[in-house]
């Protein structure tokens, strides 16, 4: 499967995948949509400094899994 | 491998070696021209303020000052290396509203010699609002931190993650894990010669410029954003430079201030930073926090690392965003790590800016990676040199999704180091040996910078009488690169090496270049030179071989000026009759080749990647924590050696720089202010400190490179700090953490260490 980032349409083979790229892209256009989630894109960072693992990109995944396009 | 070579392998004295010793090579710092003016630069004393007023007028009216220029002179645009990102491109350079670090320029002036400039920077008054600063990255991702740059959260400038596996998974399979967390220092570059500049507008509108640069294709293209002018109006021109480890291929504050002015005056402007403005308003190592957690069975095998990094960006990004990714590409070095995963955070603090230095990136994550790999090895009971060699990286490895590594003598190097430790024998009482392998790149394959040209070209022209010139925009840089790519040009040409004459770093005559870093010049530039000459010797061999009349079954080469046939050598005809004949036959035209080279489908890092094991052995007194370092051996293989003489002169410039990195050198800050801004006050290892090295020759052959060449500048740098710190722990059984290792930490962790065993 191909995940469409919802900005740019760059295709991830993940929505884990596509949450890191929509995080590490970090530009305006990005936070403007994470933010658009109720995301704000600083918490998402500081989850990542927390503690080892992929907290921070788990939870935007879980919503790009539902919301972005997805093709086969 | 070498034996078939006329040139390459044999130890060759710089081309320009005689000059230098000689004192008669001209530096930036030695030029002079007719009404030149000198120029000083005005600097903030605050590391973050407002700039509410500045007042020039007084300044103005000193007799003898020319002019006087603020960011208010300048297009007010921000410039930045990684071009292709305009949000990265952040750094104005003489600043109009607002200053970021103790350093940070605000005016400049030209003068007719230095000390009237001088005067004159006092008379400049510039009211200031200072604003809340902050010094470290890890105060500086809390939500409440001043912000360095407007809209910046968290003052995170940029992010970067590499992953591959499933790490999560793998760490459940692990039989031991360790977390690990440590502190890698800031370096200075202390170039011998500091940043400077000649700049000279001419009545025309264009530019030329003298500098002390790395690249002189880089500079010129920023100077055209910064200017609004076409490159081509614009020379840079690099003769000689005096050192240069990744802080001279930016526009910095001689260059920029000293073309405003010029364009102001139309007068040349020379500025040269002092001492105290190299160590405090340049670009420097980037200290790091890592935090690295590692699994393994136990036996060894390495199944899952994680690197999680936070970067003390300073004030601007400068090449900080390629030092984030490459220290968490190289944290993966030189192993086999079936799962992986990186996080790194670059993070803006007002302090004065941070950015590539010789290694890139690697030499600290060499330098945590080899001390929990140690770390590791003792816990399983394992030998050092055991595990290392049971997860080293291999010829034909993939480094899933970033790179491919074709030749890799690691192994190799590995047997050779652990034959020397075993002839070392028994070691003295407080002395130790530690291992560090490690690995780099030949020049990197990133394009941040959004060149449209070649990253590598060079043109060979052989004249009627048989010499040859060599046209690159590579960059000599005190590196050798003038004499590395003279002798690829010479062995390819079948001529000797006295035969070439090469021009580089000069944006007038020379393609273009990116530059000498990365080590990048001896493979990228290497093969455009490489296929330059190639492209001249298949025009003459053309014409030779209607010239001999030669049956065409029969190839043709040229080999010590011998143009002949290659299965009858003893048939042939002199290189310069041919010369001249053909150069007769093209109606008088001198015999031109060209040669690019840019790597493509080579993976997302670099062509090539060199490797190499180092062991550093240390005698440390229980007593005080002094310590001296003994002996420093590598085993180092980059491919085939052009010029042994060069890697030995690289690698004791490596050592004294990487040695310096782990024993000594650091940038303490008391608010943003750099407390140790000279030679004096700043420790370097010196001659006399320069422990016995030695060098284990390695053959192996990099099918990307020319003939078989690939790196052997930066990788050099990488292994220091892990082995002296693993030599220390061997010697007295102590373990610091952080850079630099002084004896001052060893003696504390000495101390707590009998205080536990009370």
């Amino acid at each position: 499967m191909s995940y469409h980032c919802p900005v740019c349409n760059k295709v991830s083979s993940s929505a884990l995948d596509l949450a890191r790229h929509m995080i590490g892209r970090g530009d305006k256009v990005h936070r403007d949509w994470l933010k658009s989630k109720g995301f704000k894109y600083s918490e998402l960072l500081t989850l990542q400094f927390k503690s080892f693992g992929n907290e921070g990109y788990q939870a935007l995944a879980e919503v790009l899994e539902k919301e972005t396009k997805v093709k086969d | 491998m070498t034996t078939k070579f006329t040139v390459i392998g044999q130890r060759v004295h710089n081309v320009d070696g005689t000059e230098k010793v000689t004192g008669s090579a001209k530096y930036t710092f030695d030029v002079v021209l007719p009404n030149m003016l000198y120029g000083k630069v005005k600097r903030s004393p605050y590391p973050h303020a407002k700039i509410l007023k500045i007042d020039t007028s007084k300044a103005k009216k000193l007799i003898g000052v020319k002019a006087v220029v603020t960011g208010k002179d300048t297009l007010g645009r921000k410039q930045g290396i990684w071009r292709r990102f305009p949000e990265l491109c952040d750094e104005e350079i003489l600043c109009r509203t607002k200053v970021r670090y103790i350093g940070d320029p605000v005016a400049a002036v030209a003068a007719i010699d230095e000390d009237t400039a001088e005067e004159a920077l006092d008379l400049i008054e510039v009211e200031y609002e200072p604003l809340p600063a902050v010094f470290d990255p890890l105060e500086a991702i809390k939500e409440d931190a001043p912000q360095v740059h407007d809209g910046v959260e968290l003052n995170i400038n940029i992010n970067r993650h590499i992953e591959w596996g499933d790490v999560d998974e793998a760490f459940q399979k692990c039989d031991h894990i360790r977390e690990d967390q440590y502190k890698c220092s800031s370096q200075a570059h202390v170039c011998m010669e500091t940043h400077d500049a000649v700049a000279s507008f001419g009545h025309n509108g264009k530019l030329t410029v003298w500098t002390s640069s790395q690249s002189s294709y880089y500079i010129q293209r920023l100077y055209a954003d910064m200017l609004d002018m076409k490159e081509s109006d614009i020379r840079v021109m690099n003769r000689h430079t005096g050192g240069g480890f990744g802080s001279k291929f930016e526009l910095d504050s001689a260059q920029f201030p000293a073309a405003i002015l010029s364009q102001k005056l139309c007068q040349p402007v020379k500025i040269v930073l002092s001492r105290e403005e190299e160590f405090t308003a340049t670009k420097r190592r980037t200290p790091m926090y890592y935090f690295l957690k590692l699994g393994a069975t136990k036996d060894g095998k390495l199944l899952a690392k994680e690197a999680r990094v936070i970067t003390e960006g300073g004030a601007y990004t400068a090449m900080g965003a390629t030092a984030l990714y490459l220290t968490g590409f190289f944290s993966s070095f030189p192993y086999k790590y079936p799962n992986y995963r990186y996080d790194g955070y670059r993070v803006y603090t007002n302090t004065a800016v941070t950015s590539a230095m010789r290694g890139f990136g690697a030499p600290q994550s060499t330098f945590v990676g080899e001390s929990q790999l140690d770390m590791m090895a003792e816990d399983l009971g394992i030998d050092p040199i055991e595990i290392r060699r049971k997860n080293g990286m291999t010829p034909n490895y993939e480094v899933p999704g970033q790179a491919f590594i074709q030749s890799c003598g690691l192994h190799q190097c590995l047997d050779k180091i652990e034959d020397h430790i075993k002839k070392r024998g028994k070691l003295p009482p407080n002395h130790g040996i530690g291992v560090s392998a490690y690995g780099f790149m030949s020049g990197g394959i990133f394009n941040w910078f959004n060149t449209p040209y070649a990253f590598s070209a060079a043109v060979v022209r052989i004249n009627i009488d048989g010499k040859v010139d060599l046209y690159t925009g590579a960059c000599d840089i005190g590196q050798g690169s003038n004499t590395t790519l003279s002798m690829i040009c010479a062995e390819e040409l079948g001529v000797k090496l006295e035969d070439v004459r090469i021009f580089s770093g000069d944006t007038g005559i020379c393609p273009p270049d990116l530059g000498a870093w990365g080590s990048r010049e001896t493979l990228m530039n290497g093969n455009a030179v490489k296929r330059a000459a190639a492209d001249a010797k298949r025009q003459l061999l053309e014409f030779a071989a209607a010239h001999m009349g030669a049956n065409i079954v029969y190839d043709l080469d040229i080999k010590d000026r011998w143009v002949h046939l290659v299965d009858r050598p003893e048939r042939g005809v002199s290189y310069f009759d041919i010369v001249k004949a053909a150069i007769r036959g093209k109606d008088g035209n001198a015999i031109m080749g060209r040669g690019y080279y840019t790597p493509h489908r080579k993976g997302m890092i670099s062509p090539a990647y060199s490797f190499g094991v180092q062991i550093a052995e240390v005698a440390v007194d229980p007593e005080t924590g002094r310590y001296k370092l003994v002996n420093v051996t590598t085993a180092h293989e980059s491919g085939t050696v052009v010029n042994p003489l060069g890697i030995e002169g690289q690698l004791e410039g490596a050592i004294m720089m990487a040695g310096g990195y782990g024993y000594c050198e650091d940038q303490p800050m008391d608010d943003g202010k750099i407390l140790n801004p000279s030679i004096a006050d700043y420790k370097l290892i010196r001659s006399l400190d320069m422990p016995e090295t030695e060098i284990l020759e390695i053959d192996t052959y990099e099918p990307e490179g020319p003939f078989g060449a690939k790196e052997a500048g930066e990788g050099l740098t990488n292994p220091t700090a892990g082995a002296i710190g693993n030599a220390i722990y061997k010697a007295v059984g102590v373990r610091i953490n952080d850079l630099p290792i002084t004896p001052e930490k060893v003696f504390k962790a000495l101390r707590e260490k009998k205080q536990k065993a009370k």
